[in-house]
């Protein structure tokens, strides 16, 4: 039967068209030049979207949930200078400033969270409120000037290797591990995509709607702290006009892999896919040296293509 | 040939799942051709196809004698065929005049003017034509479902339309307005204008139809003239096995009272006390509107409740989410799956679970293997026609997915099941699994409340019969007293009427 | 009801509270500065500012500053509510060349005296405190070739495209490159000012260009510094010279430790202070010698880095 054939190419398609668009990218570009496909520059790229990487899996929880949080650029912003600024050298334990800019990263969640849940306003327009906010308090604690000094052992999380693997590789696939095992394998994971899907048939099978919405929003706010820990420490700064447009690298991560803004459908190996996906692209295009007008058309480009390639077969 | 349509030879699949296999269909000019079949059949994809929603797989679609593939629904109805869906699309904030002809504007002066004075004129006369009183500058959103299923038939008219498909047109109207549409039916019909007829209501389709067809399983089963089909053999052709008595009498005693209200105050009801036993079934009659939902929704803390109290067991309990209805063993199964029972995008297994995922969890982990042993034996014990647990619930039919949601609640293990509406646009044989299920679980000493707009359905289930209209309980009768009649007269605050 | 009173109570506290740092017009005469600034998220305009403020307070005058950020239209608007708070003085630290412009024309028209700092707009401001934005290009760009000998490989990380810091300063670069026809630009490649960019920017070259690499030029220091902790990461730094310009805190500290080669210093406070006196004369109507001060650049190196480090 052909139907049936054509059948099984689409669910194929529907299942794992946006990795073969991931690994159609990355065969071209090892064609195209020599060092896009070394161990080195794999590491490189690995290291380099680890950030972005953190942002966009919290994020997916939010838009799972059907909601969006655009605060994140300013919240990496926001928790960068807040870490920076207890990380001087012989000043404060390493965990003061990790635990500080968590903790300031939890709490702008929270806000967001509570806002949209019990204030009932539109998670676009909370978070674009807080977006602006969490900018103006970075401002604000720094002065508008990059905190530097920062202790050699605080820049290791950004900049050291353990076991020869770069730290900020490795606390992106902790992030990873946990965060998928949260959404697959636990009740709340379970209950993020159900409010998602429908969030009266969530209620009235029992599930308290606004916790959900709640934890998702408090998850996103301190992976986007993580975020800016792991930014400040790889550029030995906290720097207040950092991450200016990251939530839309994120957002579009986790669209290429294949979440709906709508919510209800999406998967953290899908947004790791979107992720490599856009670290790959800037990678290569650098690689090859490809002019900057030009790059910011072929990025453009490629993003939307991968996502159509991806729903071809829905 | 004097046929208006031909469908000859339609296949269509779906991921997993074969739809239609070979099937026909041939409508007259000018009658009423009724489509019968069970959910699942494959009576929605037929019609999907014939309005260029879907493409079919094989197959060929004849219309006024010309091969016809129509590539979307805008291409169907310029050619002539309109659907008027189960659930109605129209536009709440806009007119009446502005819903007929949204998409089909008469042009004005300037490109991309609308002639107003004559789009209304040319409302006002087709509803007329129609025999409606409506206006046509109301909103669309303050009319009953009756109407806006009227306004739906003139906007086809507008269209110019040949062929109207009504799905299940009746499934929310009053015998009342029933009667009113069937008189439409038959103006449209001398019209020449036809119609395909879906409907799971037997009485309805004898009366009303020309020709029968019944599809089974995705295949064409028969054509039948309807003057020489019996209701009884419509229902073995449709089911595909004698079905011998829909209801079966309980035989059971009553235990302790499980479940009681006492004034309960809500937004559109008021006064609200009743109570019931161990292995009792209370129905709850009325009319639409006349707060039924409310109530039990109320009772599960979907609503809020203003006065009152709730025990159960005898012990006063306070509900203000669905999750401490739960906790006091009470179970709902809603009124509308696809807006408050369903998570649409989510597997069957994802949604039988959902509501009960802490009896099958360690810690914040699910135990998955165990969730796909109870998925599977829900599914066989409900007997859900389903590729796998894994399917998501959006490719299963209506009937399908309403057992998914009865077993999502009764995983939970309720005590008191209240079921609002739990077989609305389900066909027959579904229906009998359902009755089944209601009286075992009243065998098996649980207090159970059903909201049901179909007399017979009520009559038959019920051990005691409430009967709301406006926000209150207007009687209480037995099982022994009630009768189609006494209901009605109580629901509508009338001596009776007549179906003609 | 009471969670909306609360609400409008923290509301209108926040308000008050915001207003009560702006508004306060000059009393009995006192003279009221208005300035528009570029945006206070760069570390560069920031330190004007902050000279502004300090010789505003020194001389007994009031400062009104506002932050245009990085909108020329918005900076536009800025102008005109200052226009119509009748203050005795502009100075425009303009977005744009051509954008800012009726900023200026329009303070013209309501005779206000204008005083455009940092950098240039097309219509001519009453006076101009400021530096040619090329000459710094130029100064980082002959710093590169003289330590190259005149010959060797390249990189050159941009501003953000567009912007008139990243034309001149790539114009001032390109014109010192004519006389080296032995240096080659091996990649040019916008980091839009951004550190973090940057470091990506330059792992991304270290790939293609690792061996071959002899020296990295970037449009400001922030991205000079991302280059450089990239190079020092792969253990290049010692084979590649790193120049940037800006002269911020960091990258003076990091000319001293001698890991960053060279920065081109901007004099913040001269800039502020200069703008500031030129304003307040004319408020006064003072006579005034020069309309168009230029401070110069200076090169810093690891040799005169001291003097600049306060």
């Amino acid at each position: 039967m052909s139907s049936l054939k054509a059948n099984a190419l689409s669910a194929f398609l529907i299942k794992y068209g946006i990795l073969i668009a991931f690994l159609v990218i990355c065969i071209l570009l090892s064609i195209a030049t020599p060092f896009f496909f070394t161990s080195q520059n794999i590491l490189i790229v690995l290291r380099q979207v680890s950030i972005n990487g953190i942002l966009a899996i919290g994020v997916t929880f939010v838009i799972i949930t059907g909601g969006i949080d655009l605060s994140l650029g300013s919240v990496l912003a926001l928790t960068g200078v807040v870490a920076a600024g207890f990380a001087h050298p012989d000043t404060y334990p390493l965990i003061v400033p990790i635990g500080l800019a968590l903790m300031t990263g939890l709490i702008i969640g929270a806000a967001n969270g509570f806002i949209i849940t019990l204030g009932k306003v539109a998670p676009f327009i909370v978070t674009l409120g807080m977006m602006t906010i969490a900018r103006g308090l970075a401002l604000v604690w720094s002065g508008g000037r990059p905190v530097t000094n920062l202790s050699p052992a605080f820049n290791y999380i950004g900049g050291g290797d353990f076991l020869f693997i770069p730290v900020p590789i490795l606390l992106f696939l902790l992030v990873i591990i946990l965060s998928g095992v949260t959404l697959k394998y636990t009740r709340i994971g379970r209950y993020i995509y159900a409010v998602g899907g429908n969030e009266e048939a969530a209620r009235a099978s029992g599930i308290r709607v606004n916790r959900v919405k709640l934890f998702a929003y408090i998850l996103c706010g301190l992976l986007a702290g993580l975020a800016g820990v792991v930014l400040a420490a790889r550029i030995n700064t906290g720097q207040p006009n950092a991450g200016i447009a990251y939530e839309l690298d994120a957002i579009a991560a986790v669209v290429i892999g294949g979440t709906s803004l709508m919510g209800g459908r999406g998967s953290i190996m899908g947004t790791v896919i979107g992720v490599l996906i856009i670290g790959v692209i800037n990678n290569g295009l650098d690689l090859l040296n490809v002019s900057s007008y030009y790059q910011q058309i072929v990025k453009g480009v490629i993003i939307i293509g991968a996502v159509l390639l991806d729903r071809r077969g829905g | 040939m004097d046929f208006l349509l031909q469908a000859e030879n339609i296949s269509k699949s779906f991921p997993g799942v074969r739809a239609l296999n070979n099937v026909q269909l041939q409508v007259k000019k000018g009658t009423v051709h009724a489509l019968m079949g069970e959910n699942g059949a494959g009576k929605s994809t037929l019609m999907k196809i014939l309005v260029g929603m879907y493409r079919p797989d094989e197959g060929s679609i004849y219309f006024k004698g010309q091969s016809v593939h129509f590539k979307s629904v805008h291409d169907a109805i310029q050619s002539g065929i309109t659907m008027i869906h189960q659930e109605l699309l129209p536009f709440p904030d806009l007119s009446v005049a502005e819903n007929i002809f949204m998409g089909n504007e008469p042009r004005g002066i300037f490109p991309g003017w609308i002639n107003l004075s004559k789009r209304n004129r040319d409302a006002k006369e087709l509803l007329e034509r129609l025999g409606l009183k409506i206006a046509v500058n109301q909103r669309m959103g303050g009319l009953s479902i009756a109407e806006t299923q009227m306004v739906e038939i003139a906007r086809a008219l507008s269209n110019k339309a040949e062929l109207i498909i009504m799905d299940e047109p009746t499934s929310a109207l009053s015998d009342k307005e029933t009667s009113i549409l069937f008189d439409i039916i038959r103006e449209l019909k001398r019209e020449g204008i036809s119609i395909i007829y879906i409907s799971h209501k037997m009485d309805e389709i004898l009366h009303i139809a020309d020709t029968i067809t019944v599809m089974r399983d995705g295949e064409w089963i028969g054509t039948y003239p309807a003057t020489e089909v019996s209701q009884d053999k419509l229902i073995s052709f449709i089911v595909g096995r004698e079905l011998n008595t829909i209801f079966e009498r309980r035989n059971h005693k009553l235990g302790d009272e499980l479940f009681s209200v006492s004034n309960l105050d809500g937004a559109k009801f008021k006064g609200i006390s009743f109570s019931v036993r161990s292995g009792e079934v209370l129905g709850i009659a009325g009319l639409m509107g006349a707060g039924r939902t409310e109530v039990v929704n109320a009772i599960f803390g979907l609503e809020q409740i203003t006065a009152g109290t709730i025990k159960v067991k005898g012990r006063p309990v306070k509900i203000s989410a669905p999750n401490d209805a739960i906790g006091c063993g009470i179970g709902l199964i809603t009124e509308d799956r696809k807006r408050t029972g369903l998570v649409l995008s989510a597997t069957v297994k994802d949604n039988m679970s959902l509501a009960s995922l802490k009896k099958i969890s360690r810690g914040p982990f699910i135990k998955k293997r165990k969730e796909v042993e109870v998925a599977r034996r829900e599914v066989r014990r409900f007997a859900i026609k389903t590729p796998s647990v894994n399917q998501v619930i959006n490719y299963l039919s209506g009937g399908n997915q309403q057992k998914v949601v009865m077993a999502k609640v009764l995983l939970n293990d309720p005590d008191i099941i209240m079921l609002d509406e739990p077989t609305r646009g389900i066909d027959i044989g579904a229906k009998a699994e359902i009755y089944k299920l209601i009286n075992e679980l009243a065998a098996m000493g649980k207090a159970i409340i059903v909201i049901s707009s179909e007399l017979p359905e009520v009559l038959g289930l019920s051990d005691r019969i409430l009967v709301m209209r406006e926000g209150r309980i207007q009687a209480e009768l037995t099982a022994n007293e009630a009768t189609q009649e006494k209901i009605m007269q109580y629901a509508m605050n009338t001596t009776g009427y007549n179906y003609q | 009801m009471k969670v909306n009173t609360v609400y409008l109570l923290l509301f209108a506290g926040l308000l008050f509270f915001s207003c009560n740092q702006g508004a306060k017009k000059g009393e009995d005469g006192q003279i009221v500065i208005g300035a528009s600034m570029l945006s206070l998220q760069s570390e560069f305009v920031v330190n004007v500012k902050d000279a502004m403020e300090a010789y505003a307070r020194e001389k007994g005058i009031r400062l009104i500053v506002s932050d245009a950020q990085r909108t020329a239209d918005k900076q536009v608007q800025q102008i005109e509510a200052l226009i119509s708070q009748k203050v005795d003085a502009i100075i425009l630290n303009p977005c744009e060349v051509e954008a800012s412009s009726p900023a200026v024309e329009k303070a013209k028209a309501a005779g206000i005296p204008l005083i455009n700092v940092n950098s240039e707009t097309t219509a001519v401001p009453d006076g101009f405190v400021g530096s040619h934005d090329e000459e710094s290009g130029e100064i980082a760009m002959e710093e590169i070739a003289r330590r190259l000998g005149g010959k060797g490989n390249i990189v050159i990380m941009d501003g953000y495209m567009g912007q008139a810091a990243q034309i001149k300063r790539a114009i001032g670069a390109k014109k010192i490159l004519e006389k080296y026809p032995g240096i080659k630009v091996l990649a040019e490649q916008t980091a839009e000012w951004d550190r973090a960019k940057a470091m990506s920017l330059m792992e991304n070259w270290i790939q293609s260009y690792g061996n071959q690499l002899n020296a990295v030029f970037a449009h400001n220091d922030e991205m000079g510094m991302g280059a450089l902790q990239a190079l020092e990461q792969a253990g290049l730094k010692d084979k590649v010279v790193v120049v940037s310009i800006d002269a911020i805190a960091d990258a003076l500290q990091a000319v001293k430790a001698g890991r960053l080669d060279a920065t081109v210093y901007q004099d913040a406070k001269g800039e502020g202070e200069g703008a500031v006196e030129m304003a307040i004369k004319m408020a006064k109507h003072e006579p005034i010698e020069k309309t168009s001060v230029f401070i110069p650049f200076q090169l810093v190196t690891r040799d005169n880095v001291d003097a600049f480090l306060k």
